[in-house]
């Protein structure tokens, strides 16, 4: 028997029954209204980032007018009666921030940011922890083990203290407090993939490629990963809204490298203290993050039901 | 259990005693009037200036002995006085939004499989989903500036942005449990229950919300799969109502995930709800852990991060044997 007895098998059957499988889903999920709607949006979003800075110039996040700070340009709705209006001529659609910017314009600079992160954290975390998850469940023994309990220890953490504390240590950059979130974040993909390993591993098709002499990495990679791949799938997009959520927050609680940065979390954050008299400030950086957080969501739950055969109804 | 706690400890000790630049361990010990040489003399006495794992024997043979250090902040309290006097006002702010998510999550969740696929399951789909979408900070000022403001300037009955009690009925009550509301309620006070309810309900609807979208999903899965087993199609065929056949039969088989999601809920509440707890300026220990994070201070991190990771594991504990209580197929 040669070492690639197991590669007829991958190039007929398996791959083509995968890709009518992944028709079907998709099929289905442009069945289900909502899910549609959040595919849009992600995709809108994704666009939106990858030309920001070409609707937007980056250097408006530094062209601070104090004079017509914190103030709402239309009488259609009057927020407080504490609001300061703007100067006449002046077109701010969403009002203008404490730096005296355009609300509008920095949340759209402020998109690509958010996102860039929330993908940056998912994918680094699913890389380390499908590559730790799926040794620890195929290897198992003192190695499982061990993953094992370093992972309950991250999960009794009070996760959003220790990615305050690890920020507070090393200082307020972007860097720093993507690798708080991350460092919170890397456990449930290890527990994911070591879950999907020990199910897969004890299935018929393994045990037959394993007769065949299929090597151990040969046998993970490219027979079990495409079968326990789908969960993770899902989880990573549901994550991406949480990252951003989770990153928002920590700008959002005070460890922002740089108060004009144009970041979501960190745009609301400048209306902490004008709730009651710039009340926009808060709202439309949040409604932001909601919709942006909401497609994602609405995407992974979509993937789930469909991706599942067992949930198909 | 004890290696879990362990662990939690050993990361929060070289984490916040390794990097004295940014978090100096003796800066709980000092005041504004402290000479330098007195610091120095500090630092020896408490053993700053060892290795980190022979401090952090010190340390653990001081918590073993009941001595958990000082919070500076705090006007040199006591750590753990620090924690337990800010504890009862989370115990009540959990409870609270515990009530209503079980309240509002669990109807949302059975109206959801039992018109599966109608417009109602839908709406309850995307409120679940929006609940964890939402920006926790953002949805406490939207509430504050709802309920708060709003409400209040065009003249609704408002309720109270921040706080637990209103600052005219500030002690008025003895502290019996350190719950405002049980206290007004052993002091036969009710006016100050009812100004604490008040207080709370804004808060616990706001830590609700967050979670009450995942345990209707969970109860509508549990409930779809329930329905389909064979003794609910028993229950019917013998003409029981569809009544009973529901909130008898299947409900209390439906549950059992619902109650896993809850108890982690709850321990994860009783670690404190540092977000909304500080937006509500709600002086628990989730508020406090953020105070003490920018005061640098490690006593109280060491002692908060320990007994969360404590809530956690005791809380899966108990949910893996409750599980079994309640689920007799399950056998370990």
């Amino acid at each position: 028997m040669g070492k690639k007895t197991d590669q007829a098998y991958l190039t007929r059957g398996e791959t083509q029954a995968r890709i009518a499988e992944l028709k079907y889903a998709l099929h289905l999920m442009r069945q289900n209204r909502l899910v549609l709607s959040g595919s849009i949006l992600v995709i809108f979003f994704i666009i939106l980032s990858a030309t920001a800075t070409t609707i937007v110039s980056p250097d408006q996040a530094f062209d601070l007018n104090f004079s017509q700070s914190y103030c709402w340009p239309s009488s259609i709705i009057s927020w407080t009666a504490l609001a300061a209006t703007c100067p006449q001529g002046s077109n701010f659609l969403l009002g203008t921030d404490g730096f005296g910017r355009d609300l509008l314009k920095m949340i759209i600079l402020a998109i690509p940011l958010d996102i860039s992160i929330a993908l940056t954290v998912v994918t680094v975390a699913t890389a380390f922890g499908v590559t730790v998850g799926s040794v620890a469940g195929w290897v198992g023994g003192k190695f499982d083990e061990i993953i094992l309990r370093i992972t309950d220890i991250f999960f009794a953490f009070p996760s959003l203290v220790l990615a305050l504390v690890f920020a507070a240590l090393f200082g307020r950059t972007i860097q720093n407090l993507t690798i708080a979130v991350l460092l919170v974040w890397w456990p449930i993909y290890v527990r994911l993939m070591r879950g999907q390993v020990l199910v897969e591993r004890e299935k018929t098709y393994v045990e037959a490629l394993k007769s065949l002499g299929v090597k151990p990495a040969r046998l993970v990679l490219l027979h079990i990963m495409p079968n326990a791949i789908y969960p993770i799938l899902v989880q990573m997009t549901l994550d991406i809204g949480g990252v951003i959520l989770t990153f928002s927050a920590l700008m959002f609680l005070g460890f922002s490298p740089d108060p004009a940065l144009p970041e979501l979390g960190n745009l609301a954050a400048d209306g902490i203290g004008h709730v009651f008299t710039a009340p926009w400030l808060i709202v439309f950086p949040g409604v932001t993050i909601l919709v942006i957080a909401l497609a994602f969501n609405l995407v992974g739950d979509g993937l789930r039901d469909v991706l599942d055969p067992r949930l198909r109804r | 259990m004890i290696l879990v706690l362990f662990g939690v400890s050993v990361i929060v000790f070289y984490l916040a005693r390794g990097f004295p630049s940014a978090f100096s361990p003796w800066a709980q010990y000092i005041t504004v009037k402290t000479k330098p040489a007195q610091i120095e003399a500090i630092i020896k006495t408490h053993g700053f200036d060892q290795p980190l794992y022979i401090q952090y024997w010190y340390w653990l043979w001081d918590v073993f002995h009941g001595d958990w250090g000082y919070s500076n902040w705090a006007n040199g309290l006591p750590t753990y006085v620090v924690f337990s006097s800010r504890f009862p006002f989370t115990v009540e702010l959990t409870i609270t939004a515990t009530i209503l998510t079980l309240a509002i999550g669990i109807p949302l969740g059975i109206v959801s499989a039992l018109r599966n696929n109608t417009a109602a399951d839908h709406a309850a789909r995307i409120v679940a989903l929006t609940g964890y979408s939402v920006p926790s900070y953002w949805f406490a000022y939207v509430l504050q500036l709802v309920f708060a403001y709003y409400f209040y300037t065009w003249g609704l009955p408002s309720l109270p942005s921040g706080g637990i009690i209103s600052q005219g009925l500030q002690g008025t009550v003895p502290t019996v449990t350190g719950l405002p509301i049980l206290d007004g309620l052993f002091a036969g006070n009710l006016g100050y229950t009812a100004d604490a309810v008040a207080h709370v309900i804004l808060p616990a609807f706001n830590l609700s919300f967050i979670s009450l979208g995942y345990l209707a999903r969970i109860v509508r899965a549990s409930m779809l799969e329930v329905l389909r087993q064979d003794y609910i199609t028993m229950a019917r065929a013998k003409g029981l109502p569809e009544r009973i056949v529901i909130y008898r039969h299947a409900l209390r088989n439906a549950l059992i995930p619902a109650m896993t999601l809850t108890g982690l809920f709850v321990a994860g509440l009783l670690g404190g709800a540092i977000i909304t707890e500080t937006v509500f300026s709600w002086p628990g220990v989730g508020y406090v852990s953020l105070i003490a994070v920018f005061q640098g201070d490690s006593n109280f991190l060491l002692l908060y991060s320990l007994i969360t990771a404590l809530i956690i594991v005791v809380a899966n504990l108990t949910v893996d044997v409750l599980y079994v209580f309640l689920d007799p197929r399950i056998k370990y």
